[in-house]
């Protein structure tokens, strides 16, 4: 169910503290993600940005705030959070692609296992979607047998095959050689042309200025500036945004 | 010769006179069935155990059982093995008439699932905690991560282990003596009390066992090279 005026995910004052340390990793922050958006969050390390994704679907329990997902607020506990997790798909920084398995049972695991899907049914997705990220003949391989591109594009695939309402990244090329980052982020470029919902948290700061819809700075963990790349990268407003843009830039 | 001829006259006391290899035979195929069921019964508390002490270790939840795993880790870790087998004997069962070989699967079941708990919980924390959360984000609730994800990684890293825990059980429970369970090692102590003969029924004994503990190593190794090649 998506509400009327088309908002996805809208968080208010989400606040997260982590046991012994002295600063919140989140203080407050609202906003809303519309479906078919691509908003992009960037920041300096330890700005809260990865805390704020992974607090969309759980990961990380907020100490404060609410996330209403499709109209529901996930951070009450009377809500059964797995079954909304499917709606999300996760990209993270390590891949985490399960060892043990073939690629494609990667890929087949949950949808046979959540969503009840047959064997053939499930194949049939991950092999279409596997042929997309130009991946098809590795699907008898074992994830130690691909490159960090290879793998994170499976990974990419492991959480469509979900058919997930949003994909949520969490700095999907931070760990890969740098001559791999452009087959992933040229998925991800796909993706966002198909309209899929996206929230990337990045340090690519010419690819946020590319694809993104709305891009978020976040410093301290709070939202100080969000609007379009242009707006952003162009004519920041705050002296955190022209500092953190003349470092990166 | 003389000493070839001295050979075969003990043995034939030993093993042959008055059907006496039957002691060994049946003796083996007791201690087989203590040791095989007791591997059972610590595999599945060792794991049950695990869980739970892993579970409290990375959520903070379930305190209380997580507390009778430790009480119960402590106890059966902290005490001689002989004497766990002569309480659950004596004590508790003190009163019923019930096999030997049942209160021995019981002894070492519960004092093998002590140790194999351990060894469990140290595979399942050893796992990456993004494999977890990768689970999670999929929407697998946290049993469903553990079955799918967790427990089949940590399992092949805990493989080796869990032979050599399997080995020092079969060995421990040549104790088995001490309830009068004729096992294989009370049966070739019974040989000795027959013919006043140590050498032949006890290094007989022994090679049994060596041998048996061989052929297990040889098929752990195997297997273990197996799962190896198959963990690309």
């Amino acid at each position: 169910m998506i509400t009327d005026n088309g908002v996805l995910i809208k968080v208010e004052g989400l606040e997260k503290e982590f046991s012994g340390m002295e600063k919140r990793a989140l203080n407050g922050v609202s906003t809303e993600i519309r479906q078919g958006e691509v908003v992009f969050v960037i920041g300096p390390s330890g700005s809260g940005k990865s805390t704020f994704l992974r607090c969309l679907n759980l990961l990380e329990v907020p100490t404060g705030g609410n996330i209403y997902f499709e109209g529901i607020d996930i951070t009450d506990k009377g809500n059964d959070i797995n079954s909304y997790r499917q709606k999300m798909g996760m990209v993270f920084q390590q891949f985490n692609l399960f060892p043990h398995l073939s690629i494609m049972r990667n890929l087949t695991i949950a949808p046979m296992k959540l969503q009840g899907k047959s064997k053939e049914e499930a194949e049939a997705t991950a092999m279409e979607l596997l042929k997309r990220v130009g991946l098809e003949d590795r699907a008898d391989s074992y994830p130690n047998q691909l490159s960090g591109g290879q793998k994170q594009r499976i990974a990419i695939v492991r959480a469509l095959c979900m058919k997930p309402d949003v994909m949520l990244f969490d700095e999907p090329t931070s760990a890969l050689d740098p001559e791999m980052v452009g087959e992933v982020l040229n998925v991800m470029r796909e993706l966002a042309e198909e309209n899929m919902t996206m929230v990337v948290v990045t340090h690519e700061m010419a690819f946020a200025k590319e694809v993104a819809s709305r891009v978020i700075f976040m410093d301290s963990g709070t939202i100080v500036e969000e609007g379009t790349p242009d707006e952003l990268f162009n004519n920041p407003k705050s002296e955190r945004l022209k500092s953190f843009l003349s470092k990166v830039l | 010769m003389e000493f070839f001829q001295n050979f075969a006259d003990r043995f034939y006391l030993n093993f042959i006179a008055e059907d006496r290899w039957k002691y060994i035979v049946n003796g083996l195929l007791t201690t087989i069935e203590v040791t095989a069921a007791a591997l059972v019964v610590g595999i599945i508390l060792g794991f049950i155990v695990a869980i739970i002490r892993a579970t409290h270790d990375m959520t903070g939840k379930m305190k209380i059982p997580n507390f009778l795993c430790r009480v119960y880790l402590t106890v059966i870790r902290g005490t001689p093995v002989v004497v766990q087998l002569l309480i659950i004997y004596f004590v508790i069962f003190g009163s019923v008439n019930i096999e030997k070989v049942v209160v021995a699967i019981i002894a070492f079941g519960i004092n093998s699932g002590a140790y194999v708990a351990e060894i469990v919980r140290g595979g399942i924390m050893s796992i990456d905690k993004g494999q977890f959360e990768a689970g999670r984000s999929l929407g697998f609730n946290y049993a469903q991560t553990m079955i799918y994800i967790i427990v089949p990684q940590a399992f092949k890293n805990i493989f080796p282990a869990l032979c050599n825990e399997f080995i020092v059980l079969l060995k421990e429970t040549s104790v088995s003596g001490y309830i009068a369970m004729q096992d294989l090692t009370k049966g070739g102590d019974i040989i000795r009390s027959r013919t006043y003969d140590a050498f032949m029924p006890l290094v007989a004994v022994a090679l049994i066992y060596l041998a048996m503990v061989m052929l297990l190593e040889f098929a752990f190794n195997r297997l273990e090279r197996k799962m190896r090649n198959s963990d690309h």
